[in-house]
């Protein structure tokens, strides 16, 4: 009466899948604590955009999470928390109140580019929750929605033109650079040869009205020469300057006052929790470092990463 | 056999994955704002003076300069000296694939060219020369010269502290 099955469910498949199970029924018990905190200063967009927003973001970027049954078992509510605490922290709609008017713009114009670039929902979550994914047309009305924002700048804006006057006669008498070179708080020197470098393209952002110049240094325009650009090799540097926009009496935009420089440093081994970047950013002509503490590069990183089969890098370099 | 069949399927699968996942060159760089290397541009040696774009004709400029160039245009006299040379790199607009918010150089339009020589007859002589299109073509109609040298003398540096 030798039973076939009985040998496939052996003494010890029995015990294996017993053992399992207790401890799946302990972890149960260890659970992370996810609040949802007060709603200080929620985000006001017109309502078919919060509506997007609200399914697709708001589970991790505001304090109105909403967890499914299945987002409340361990291990998986383990995740759940973690994403929750992180997303929370780069972008909260919640508290939104609390961002400068420029920061609320800059983190909505990031947004809608984290999910064009499909960054964003995070694949694993959208695959759970597919109420999350955004479509195409409701990608479009987040990007209507944000082009209705915009301002362009106009003619005659005597504060832009003060403000670039006043730098550009500093700039004349040899006035306008630092006197020493200031450090990022990741240890990174504001560089002053940039102005030397070539340029590997230009940019005109009307999300932000500024003008930008991206400079690379030999290295890079070498890389890009020889069509090695996929890693960017090692010494590798860009230099990306902003300055406002001025437009004259025929539309033209000209750059106006100097706002920044930010740098790409690669070095696959210094900078490897940075992916392969060292970056830093010096603000004003006075070249103030950015960021309040060493930490300031994963703000860096968290709007590089959708470029990471680019090796992280936006800009496409144009041969000269 | 079946084992070696499955890991041919698994290596082509995984090298599909491999390469859809790699961005070409073409897809890395700028290739229809680029200079033909045959220009040489490279060679002149030139620094970037500033940037500008003009919204009536949805185009971007670079202009770069020599270091004489460059010198006269921030001390901002108006008196061009011998041996300035600059050059104006100018190119159709297009938007930036990786940034919503953002136009960047398209399609190469053209490249113009300013020098300042002593000549036998005059101290101080300026050619200007336009190259047109993706080849950058000389195009000898010298019709709006004077206006152009004018227009490229008179941009203002941008300001790099």
């Amino acid at each position: 009466m030798n039973n076939p099955r009985k040998t496939f469910f052996s003494k010890r498949t029995i015990l294996f899948f017993t053992c399992l199970l207790i401890i799946f029924i302990i972890i149960q018990f260890i659970r992370p604590e996810i609040k949802n905190p007060p709603v200080t200063g929620d985000l006001q967009a017109p309502a078919e955009v919060k509506t997007i927003l609200k399914q697709a973001c708001y589970d991790c970027h505001s304090n109105e999470t909403q967890l499914r049954w299945f987002d409340q078992i361990s291990p998986l509510n383990w995740r759940v928390a973690q994403h929750i605490k992180e997303g929370r922290k780069v972008l909260n709609f919640s508290e939104w109140g609390n961002l400068a008017a420029g920061d609320q713009k800059a983190k909505l114009w990031e947004a809608v580019n984290q999910i064009q670039e499909g960054a964003m929902p995070l694949k694993d979550y959208e695959m759970v929750h597919t109420s999350a994914k955004i479509s195409a047309n409701q990608l479009t009305t987040l990007k209507n929605y944000l082009l209705g924002t915009v301002k362009p700048s106009v003619y005659n804006d005597t504060s832009k033109i003060n403000a670039a006057d006043k730098q550009y006669k500093k700039w004349q008498d040899n006035q306008l650079s630092p006197d020493n070179l200031p450090v990022a708080l990741n240890g990174i020197t504001y560089i002053p040869d940039y102005k030397n470098w070539q340029p590997l393209s230009t940019s005109e952002r009307f999300d932000n009205n500024t003008m930008r110049i991206i400079f690379g240094n030999d290295i890079a325009v070498k890389a890009v020469k020889n069509n090695n650009i996929h890693p960017w090799p090692n010494g590798t540097i860009f230099a990306k300057v902003a300055w406002a926009q001025i437009v004259d009496k025929d539309s033209t935009i000209h750059t106006g006052a100097f706002l920044q420089v930010e740098y790409m440093i690669k070095d696959d081994k210094k900078y490897a929790s940075t992916g392969g970047w060292g970056f830093a950013r010096f603000k004003t002509p006075k070249m103030v470092p950015y960021g309040k503490t060493a930490l300031f590069a994963n703000e860096c990183m968290n709007c590089h990463r959708p470029m990471k089969n680019e090796d992280f890098v936006f800009t496409l370099p144009i041969k000269h | 056999m079946k084992s070696i069949k499955y890991v041919l399927l698994a290596a082509i699968v995984l090298s599909m994955y491999a390469c859809s996942n790699t961005p070409t060159i073409a897809e890395l760089t700028n290739p229809k704002a680029a200079l033909p290397s045959s220009f040489n541009f490279d060679q002149l040696g030139l620094k970037a003076i500033t940037t500008f774009v003009n919204k009536k004709q949805g185009t971007t400029s670079t202009l770069y300069g020599n270091p004489l160039a460059l010198k006269t245009a921030i001390a901002g006299t108006n008196q061009i000296v011998a041996g300035e040379v600059f050059a104006l790199v100018t190119w159709k607009q297009q938007t930036d694939a990786h940034w919503f918010g953002a136009n960047i150089p398209g399609n190469l339009q053209q490249v113009e060219v300013v020098k300042s020589t002593p000549t036998i007859e005059k101290p101080l002589a300026v050619s200007y020369a336009r190259y047109e299109g993706k080849g950058l073509t000389l195009n000898s109609d010298t019709l709006n010269n004077q206006d152009r040298i004018k227009y490229i003398l008179s941009q203002k540096p941008a300001i790099m502290p």
